[in-house]
C-alpha cells in the first residue's frame, strides 16, 4: 500500500511538473534536436537516450539526496556551486555540439534540398547522452521538490523508486518532441540550430561562471 | 558589375502629373491632420509647431513618392528623421520623468517602464503555458492596453507584414541612418548564412525566456538599451550586461552599417524582424520579379538593404522571406522588372495600383507611428533652441 502511495505520488508530481521540466530542458533539446537528421525513428533515438541519460542524472540525484538525508545538497551554496558547474558543463557540451553538426550538411545540402546523411548517422548518440544527463542534473523547481521527498523516504530503495516514477511522469511530456523529426533538414534549419546552440552556450556560460564566482546571475 | 553597365536602360517610369499627385496625396495629409491637430492634442506653441513641421515632412513625403514614383528614396529620409529623433524625444523625456535612463528591476516588474515591442515574442510561450506574462513594460498594466496592442499589431502585420521593419520601426532608423552615411560599402561580400542569425536568437531567446521566465533577449542582448531604457546596474554583472548593450549597439548598429550599407542589426540580430517574417506569408502584399523583364543583373540584390535577395530567389521570381517592402529593390532596377504585387493577381498586373495601395497603409502607419516619435524629438530640440 506503501509503495503505492509513493508511486501515485512521484507519478502525479512528475506529471504535472511536466511543462517545466520541457521548459527548463528545451534550450537544451530543441537545437541539438533540430541540428540532428529528420525522421521519427532518429529522433525517437535520440530522445530514448537523451532520456535514458537524463533518468541517470535523476537516479545520482536520488542516492545523493537520500544519503545526505538532511539535504545537505539542496543548501544554498552547494546548490549554487553545482548548477553553476553544470552550467559550465552544459555550455562545454553545447558549444561542441554546434561545432560538430557543421559537417551534418556535407556534401551537398543546398538551400532547399533535404539533408542526406550516411557516415555521420551516430553522431548526436553521445551528444544526446552528455546533455541528457546534464539536464538531468540541473536543478529546476519541481526536481528540488522530488529530491526532498525522496529524502524523506525510508530506504535508498524507495528514493530510487521514487525518482524512477518521478522521471516517467516528466517523460510523458517529452514524447511530443519526437514529432519535430518531420521537420525537413536543410542548411537553414541545420544553420539556425547550430547558431541558437552556440547563444545558448554562451548564455549558461556566463550564469556558470556567475555562479561559481559567487556572483548573482544578474545585475539587480 | 561590368555586365550591369552594358544592360539597356528601360526608360524611367514618368514624372505624375503636379494635381494627379496632389490628389493622391490627399488622404495622406488628411490623415496627417487628424492625428497632429485632434483636439485638445496640443497645449504650448512649441508642440504645435512641431505636430505641423511633422504632418508637412510626412505629406511632403508621400507626394514626391507620388510624383516620382520612387519609394525608397523617400521612405528614407523619413526613416533617417526617424532614428535620429527617437532617441532624442525618449532619452529626454526619460530624464525629464525619472531623472535616469536606468530603470531598477522592481521597477521594470511592476511594468512601470515605456512600451517595446522587441521582446512580444518572448512571452508568447510562458503566457500560453502558465498564463504570466514575462514582459518588462507598461502592457502589463491593464488587460485593455494588451488587447489593444495585439489587435493594432495583427491589423499591422495581417496588411503589411514584415513592412513594419520599414515603416515604423524607430530602432531600425537608426542604422539605417548609418548606412546612408557612406557613398560605397567598404565590406561587398557577406556570408548569406548570417541571414539566418535572427532566427537562432529568436530560437535561442523564446527557449531561455521560457526556462528562465525572464525576457532574456532584454536582460542581455537588446542592442538598443544602449539608447534606450536599461536595467541599473548595482554590481559586476550588471556592468557586464550593460557593456554587451554598448557593444552590440556599437557593431551592429553603428560600425557594420557602416561598412556594409547594410542595415545589420535587421539582417542578422534581430529577433523581431524574425518574428514578423513569418507573417509575410500571410500579408497580401509582395514584391516580386517578373522573369519576362528580368536580366539577372542582381543590381536589385545589391540593393536590398536586408540580404532578402539571393541568386536563387531571384530565379524564382520571388523575395526571401525577410523582405521588409522598402521598396529599395524596386527603385534600383533598370528594367522595371522587380514590381509590387497583390497576391492572388498575375505578376505585374498593375503594379503601380499595388504600390498605391500598400503605401496608403504603410505611410498611414508611418504617420501614425513614426510621425509621432519624429514630432517628440522636434519638440524636444525646440524646448532646447527656444
Amino acid at each position: 500500500m506503501a509503495a503505492f502511495v509513493v508511486f501515485g505520488e512521484a507519478l502525479t508530481l512528475g506529471l504535472v511538473s511536466g511543462p517545466a521540466c520541457i521548459a527548463a530542458c528545451g534550450p537544451v533539446l530543441v537545437p541539438s534536436l533540430l541540428a540532428e537528421r529528420a525522421g521519427v525513428r532518429p529522433h525517437a533515438r535520440y530522445l530514448s537516450a537523451f532520456l535514458g541519460a537524463r533518468l541517470l542524472g535523476y537516479l545520482l540525484f536520488a542516492v545523493v539526496a537520500w544519503e545526505l538525508g538532511a539535504l545537505a545538497s539542496l543548501l544554498p551554496a552547494p546548490r549554487v556551486l553545482l548548477m553553476g558547474a553544470v552550467n559550465v558543463i552544459l555550455a562545454g557540451v553545447l558549444l561542441w555540439y554546434a561545432y560538430s553538426a557543421k559537417h551534418i550538411c556535407d556534401p551537398s545540402c543546398s538551400e532547399s534540398k533535404l539533408v542526406k546523411i550516411g557516415a555521420t548517422k551516430n553522431r548526436g548518440m553521445a551528444g544526446a547522452v552528455a546533455l541528457g544527463l546534464l539536464t538531468g542534473l540541473s536543478l529546476c523547481p519541481p526536481f528540488v521538490a522530488a529530491g526532498v521527498r525522496a529524502a524523506e523516504l525510508g530506504s535508498l530503495a524507495s528514493a530510487l523508486f521514487f525518482f524512477g516514477t518521478f522521471f516517467v511522469g516528466t517523460s510523458v511530456w517529452f514524447i511530443p518532441f519526437i514529432g519535430m523529426g518531420c521537420i525537413a533538414r536543410n542548411q537553414a534549419v541545420i544553420t539556425v540550430a547550430r547558431m541558437a546552440m552556440a547563444l545558448i552556450a554562451l548564455y549558461y556560460l556566463s550564469l556558470g561562471i556567475a555562479m561559481l564566482l559567487g556572483r548573482k546571475g544578474y545585475g539587480y | 558589375m561590368a555586365t550591369n553597365a552594358r544592360l539597356p536602360r528601360l526608360a524611367p517610369a514618368p514624372l505624375r502629373g503636379i494635381v494627379r499627385s496632389l490628389l493622391l496625396t490627399l488622404p495622406i495629409a488628411v490623415w496627417s491632420l487628424l492625428m497632429f491637430f485632434h483636439p485638445g492634442s496640443h497645449t504650448d506653441p512649441k508642440s504645435r509647431i512641431a505636430a505641423a513641421m511633422t504632418a508637412l515632412f510626412m505629406t511632403a513625403l508621400f507626394f514626391m513618392m507620388m510624383r516620382t514614383g520612387k519609394t525608397y528614396r523617400w521612405r528614407r529620409w523619413f526613416f533617417v528623421t526617424l532614428g535620429i529623433l527617437f532617441p532624442v524625444g525618449f532619452i529626454y523625456n526619460m530624464v525629464i520623468a525619472r531623472g535616469t535612463i536606468g530603470i531598477p528591476i522592481e521597477e521594470m516588474i511592476a511594468g512601470r517602464t515605456p512600451f517595446c515591442f522587441l521582446p512580444i515574442p518572448l512571452l508568447i510561450l510562458p503566457a500560453a503555458l502558465t498564463k504570466t506574462l514575462v514582459f518588462p513594460g507598461s502592457i502589463m498594466t491593464s488587460s485593455h492596453g494588451i488587447a489593444a496592442m495585439v489587435g493594432l499589431w495583427l491589423a499591422i502585420t495581417l496588411v503589411l507584414g514584415k513592412g513594419w521593419c520599414a515603416y515604423a520601426c524607430f530602432f531600425g532608423g537608426i542604422e539605417e541612418s548609418m548606412a546612408a552615411v557612406p557613398q560605397r560599402a567598404k565590406i561587398r561580400k557577406i556570408d548569406p548564412r548570417w541571414r539566418y542569425g535572427p532566427w537562432a536568437v529568436l530560437l535561442a531567446m523564446v527557449l531561455l525566456s521560457l526556462a528562465l521566465f525572464e525576457p532574456a533577449y532584454c536582460m542581455w542582448l537588446c542592442p538598443f538599451k544602449a539608447v534606450s531604457e536599461y536595467v541599473a546596474a548595482r554590481n559586476a554583472v550588471g556592468l557586464v550586461q550593460n557593456g554587451i548593450f554598448i557593444l552590440l549597439f556599437a557593431g551592429l548598429v553603428i560600425v557594420l552599417p557602416l561598412l556594409t550599407k547594410k542595415r545589420t542589426q535587421c539582417s542578422f540580430f534581430c529577433l523581431f524582424g524574425a518574428f514578423q517574417s513569418i507573417f509575410n506569408k500571410i500579408s497580401i502584399f509582395e514584391v516580386k520579379i517578373d522573369q519576362t523583364h528580368c536580366k539577372p543583373c542582381n543590381i536589385c540584390q545589391t540593393a536590398c538593404p536586408t540580404l532578402s535577395l539571393s541568386k536563387e530567389s531571384i530565379a524564382h521570381g520571388e523575395t526571401l522571406l525577410t523582405c521588409m517592402k522598402c521598396g529599395a529593390c524596386v527603385d534600383a532596377c533598370p528594367r522595371q522588372a522587380v514590381v509590387w504585387h497583390i497576391k492572388g493577381t498575375q505578376i505585374a498586373w498593375k503594379p503601380e495600383r499595388a504600390r498605391l495601395m500598400f503605401l496608403y497603409a504603410a505611410w498611414a502607419l508611418a504617420v501614425m507611428f513614426g510621425g509621432s516619435i519624429i514630432a517628440q524629438g522636434l519638440v524636444t530640440i525646440l524646448h532646447f533652441v527656444a
